[in-house]
C-alpha cells in the first residue's frame, strides 16, 4: 500500500472517530453505548450493501440499485415461509437464495444487453428492476404489521452494562469478514484476477480471451447472495418493511461512493461511520434534524478530499 | 395481508356467513325496506391512501359495503346512492385531483369515509370552498380535525395519546412520558405535544423524540426516548414501525424499566402474534372505538353488513368501523331531510352540520357535528391489553380528560350533549 493510500484511510478512520468523540462528549457511556452499538449495525448493514456493490460494480460496470429490493424480497420470503411454519433455517436460507435467484436473472439476462451503453443508463436500468420487485412484494404482501426473528437476537453479551446481542456481532463480524474474503478472493484466485482484469479494462480483457460471461456471472452471484444476507440483517436489525429495505440502497452508495467504487476497506469504514454517525447525532438537539442526510454528506466530503488536486473533466478519466 | 393470515379470513369468513345464514340477523340499513332503490342516484364522493407505506382503504370499503346496503333497502327516500372513491397514493397532487374530480367536476352532496394521511391537508381548503362536507373516517393530521368542512368518527393520534397518557398517568403511575412521534408537524409533533402539556398540568413532566419516517434506523428514536428520563414510553406510530421500535427495547431487555403505551395504531389483530410472549402484558393500547370483543348490536350489523355487501377481504378493523359509521350517520342524516332536498350539496351540508346526539355502541360518546372551525366529536375510548392471542380490556369507555378538549366540550354543551 501506498504512503497516500495509508494516510487517505488514516485521515478518514481519524475523522470519523473525531465526529463521533465530539457527539459523545460528555455524555455517560451508558447512552453513548447504546447509540454506538446501534450504529455499528445500521453501519454494517450500509457497508455490506455497500460491499455488494462496488464488487460487481468492478467486474461489471453496473452500479446494482436493486440488490435491496432483492433482498427484501428474500426477507419476506423468509417470513413467509417460518409464518407457515417451516423450519427457520430453510427460511434464511430461501431468503439467501431468492435473492440471489433475482440478482442472477437480472445478470445473465437483462445486464448482457445493456453491456455497450453508459454507466448511468446501466444504473437506471437496476432501479427500473428494483420498482418492478417492489412491486411484485408489495402485489404479494399488502401493507401488515411484519416481524422477522432470529434466534441469535435471544443471545447477548453484557459490553459495559450495554447489551450486545449475537445478531449484531454477526452483522459486524460478517461486514469485516466479507471485506477480508473477497480480498482474498480477487488477490488470490483465477476468477478474481480475471475480475480485477475486467475492472481495469474491460474491451482489453475481452480481447485476451477472459470468459467474460462468467465472471461477470460469479459478480452477479456474489452480489445477489450479499443482498440475500444483508436483507436477513436489516429484516431483522431494522424492521420488515419492503420498501424500507429496498431503498437501503440509497446509504448503501454513499458507503460505496465513500470507497470510490474501488476500495472494499474504505467502503467498510465509510458505511460503519456512516451508521454510528448517524445514530449519534440524535446526541445533538441542534444536528439530529440532520441525520438522514449524515451519509451523503460524508461521501461528498470523502469525495473532495480525495478530489482535492485533481481537475474536474465531463466524462472523463481522469 | 400475507397467505396465511389471507386463508384464515377467508375460512373465518366463510364460517361466519355460514354461521350468519343460520343465526345472525339480516343487516339493518337505512330505511329498511327490503327493496332496491330505483330513482335518480345521489352522487357521495370518498378518497382513500393506498400505496406504500400503507392501505387506507378500510374505511371507503365499509362504507361501500353500507351504501350497498342502504341501495338495497329503500336508498334515500327511493334514491340510491352512486359513491366514488378516488385513491390519492399518498400524493398530494393526486390528492387534489382526486378532490377535484369527485367535488367540483362532480354534483357529489358530500364526502363519506375518507381515510388517508395527506388528503385532508392538501383538500381542506377546497371542501370550504365548494362548501361540501366532509364525513371522513381515518384522520391522522391536524387538519383534519381542526377545519369547517370535515369531520372523523375516528379520533386521530391527538385524543388517542392523551387517552393513553391519562390511563398511564392514572393506572401505572406515569409522571414523565416520552412520546415517539413522526417527524411531521401536523402529526406527530402535533399529537406528541398535547401529550406533554397533558403531563406538565397535571404535575409531570414530558418529551417528544421525533423518528423521520423515511429513516430506517428506529433505534435512534428509542434510545432518545430512553435517556429522556421517562419512566413511560408513548409509541405514536405506524403499526409497522412501533413493531421494530418495541423489538429494539427487547433487544436491551428495556420491558421492565419502562411502562409502555401506544394509540390506536397498535390496536391490530397481528399485532400480539408478531410481537410475541415477551411483550404479552406490558403494553396498554388506547382504542378509538369499541374493541371487537364488545359485540354491541351496531358493531354486529356492521360485520353483517360487511359479510352480507362487503368483499371477502375487505379489513374487519378500526377504521372499517369508522367507515361503517360515517356511513351509517350520513345516511340518518339524509333521511331526516325533506326529500326534495337531498341532491343539493348546501341543503345537504346544512343536514350534516345539524347532527348531534347519533350513538353507537361501536362509540363511547354521541356523535355531531355543529358549526365551527374544528370537529372532534369522538374523545372518549376503551384501554386494552397486549396479551397472548389478542386484546384484553383493562378500562372501559372513559373520557379523555385535557384542557384540549375544552372547545369541544363548549360546543357540546351548546348542543344539549353533556
Amino acid at each position: 500500500m501506498d504512503r497516500t493510500r495509508l494516510f487517505n484511510w488514516l485521515v478518514f478512520a481519524a475523522a470519523m472517530a473525531a465526529i463521533c468523540g465530539w457527539l459523545a462528549w460528555g455524555k455517560p457511556f451508558k447512552i453513548t453505548g447504546l447509540f454506538l452499538t446501534s450504529g455499528l449495525a445500521v453501519g454494517s448493514l450500509y457497508a455490506l450493501g455497500g460491499i455488494g456493490m462496488v464488487v460487481l460494480y468492478r467486474a461489471t460496470g453496473v452500479l446494482n440499485l436493486a440488490s435491496g429490493a432483492a433482498g427484501a424480497a428474500g426477507a419476506m420470503i423468509a417470513w413467509q415461509l417460518e409464518t407457515w411454519g417451516l423450519w427457520p433455517p430453510l427460511g434464511w436460507l430461501a431468503c439467501i437464495l431468492v435473492a440471489l435467484a433475482i440478482t442472477l436473472a437480472y445478470g445473465r439476462f437483462l445486464a448482457p444487453r445493456l453491456a455497450w451503453r453508459d454507466t448511468v443508463v446501466k444504473a437506471v436500468a437496476t432501479l427500473g428492476y428494483a420498482l418492478i420487485i417492489l412491486g411484485l412484494v408489495a402485489f404479494i404482501w399488502i401493507d401488515d404489521p411484519r416481524a422477522l426473528k432470529l434466534p441469535t437476537d435471544a443471545v447477548g453479551i453484557q459490553v459495559m452494562g450495554l447489551r450486545v446481542t449475537a445478531t449484531r456481532l454477526i452483522v459486524l463480524a460478517a461486514a469485516i469478514a466479507i471485506v477480508v474474503g473477497i480480498h482474498a478472493f480477487l488477490g488470490r484466485t483465477r476468477v478474481g484476477l480475471q475480475m480485477r482484469a475486467l475492472a481495469n479494462d474491460r474491451d482489453l480483457s475481452a480481447l485476451v480471451g477472459i470468459p467474460i460471461l462468467k465472471v461477470e456471472t460469479i459478480a452477479w452471484g456474489i452480489a445477489g447472495v450479499i443482498a440475500g444476507f444483508t436483507g436477513l440483517m436489516f429484516a431483522d436489525l431494522i424492521r420488515l418493511e419492503p420498501v424500507v429495505i429496498t431503498f437501503m440502497v440509497i446509504p448503501s452508495v454513499a458507503a460505496a461512493i465513500a470507497g470510490r467504487l474501488e476500495s472494499l476497506a474504505l467502503v467498510l469504514i465509510g458505511g460503519l461511520s456512516m451508521g454510528v454517525i448517524e445514530s449519534m447525532l440524535t446526541l445533538s438537539p441542534m444536528l439530529k434534524g440532520a441525520r438522514p442526510i449524515a451519509p451523503f454528506v460524508i461521501a461528498a466530503v470523502v469525495l473532495l478530499w480525495y478530489q482535492r488536486g485533481t481537475r474536474l473533466t465531463f466524462g472523463g478519466k481522469d | 395481508m400475507n397467505h396465511r393470515t389471507a386463508l384464515a379470513a377467508l375460512t373465518a369468513f366463510a364460517g361466519m356467513t355460514l354461521a350468519g345464514a343460520a343465526f345472525a340477523a339480516d343487516p339493518v340499513c337505512g330505511a329498511a325496506t327490503g327493496e332496491a332503490a330505483t330513482g335518480e342516484p345521489i352522487i357521495v364522493g370518498g378518497i382513500y391512501g393506498n400505496a406504500a407505506p400503507g392501505d387506507w382503504t378500510s374505511s371507503t370499503d365499509a362504507a361501500a359495503a353500507y351504501f350497498k346496503c342502504v341501495n338495497a333497502n329503500g336508498g334515500i327516500h327511493g334514491r340510491p346512492i352512486d359513491y366514488r372513491v378516488e385513491n390519492d397514493q399518498w400524493n398530494p397532487e393526486n390528492a387534489a385531483q382526486a378532490a377535484a374530480k369527485l367535488v367540483s367536476d362532480t354534483d357529489s352532496v358530500a364526502m363519506v369515509g375518507n381515510g388517508s394521511f395527506i388528503e385532508m391537508a392538501v383538500n381542506a381548503g377546497t371542501y370550504k370552498d365548494e362548501g361540501i362536507m366532509v364525513m371522513a373516517s381515518a384522520c391522522a393530521i391536524s387538519e383534519c380535525f381542526e377545519s369547517s368542512n370535515i369531520v372523523s368518527t375516528n379520533q386521530g393520534p391527538l385524543p388517542s395519546n392523551l387517552g393513553a397518557a391519562m390511563y398511564a398517568r392514572e393506572e401505572l403511575g406515569a409522571t414523565n412520558i416520552a412520546c415517539i412521534g413522526l417527524n411531521i408537524p401536523n402529526n406527530g409533533i402535533w399529537s406528541c405535544q398535547a401529550v406533554i402539556d397533558y403531563m406538565e398540568a397535571n404535575g409531570g413532566t414530558g418529551s417528544m423524540a421525533l423518528l423521520n419516517p423515511g429513516a430506517p434506523d428506529v433505534n435512534s428514536a428509542l434510545l432518545e426516548a430512553v435517556s429522556s428520563g421517562a419512566d413511560t414510553i408513548l409509541i405514536n406510530q405506524p403499526a409497522g414501525l412501533a413493531l421494530a421500535i418495541l423489538k429494539a427495547a427487547e433487544e436491551q431487555d428495556l420491558r421492565d424499566a419502562f411502562n409502555w403505551i401506544a394509540p390506536t395504531p397498535l390496536y391490530d389483530l397481528s399485532v400480539p402474534d408478531q410481537l410475541g410472549e415477551y411483550w404479552y402484558g406490558h403494553v396498554y393500547v388506547n382504542a378509538e372505538l369499541a374493541p371487537l370483543q364488545v359485540n354491541g348490536p351496531d358493531a354486529q350489523n356492521w360485520v353483517a353488513v360487511m359479510e352480507a355487501y362487503g368483499n371477502a377481504d375487505d379489513p374487519r378493523d378500526t377504521f372499517g368501523q369508522a367507515g361503517y359509521l360515517s356511513a351509517r350517520f350520513f345516511v340518518d342524516a339524509m333521511l331526516g331531510m325533506d326529500p326534495a332536498d337531498v341532491g343539493d350539496r348546501a341543503k345537504v351540508a346544512d343536514a350534516i352540520r345539524g347532527i348531534k346526539g347519533m350513538t353507537s355502541d361501536l362509540m363511547c360518546g354521541p356523535y355531531y357535528v355543529g358549526d365551527a372551525d374544528f370537529h372532534m366529536p369522538n374523545h372518549a375510548g376503551y384501554m386494552v391489553k397486549i396479551v397472548e392471542g389478542g386484546f384484553e380490556i383493562v378500562r372501559e369507555c372513559y373520557e379523555y380528560d385535557s384542557a384540549y378538549f375544552e372547545p369541544m366540550l363548549a360546543i357540546e354543551k351548546e348542543l344539549g350533549l353533556n
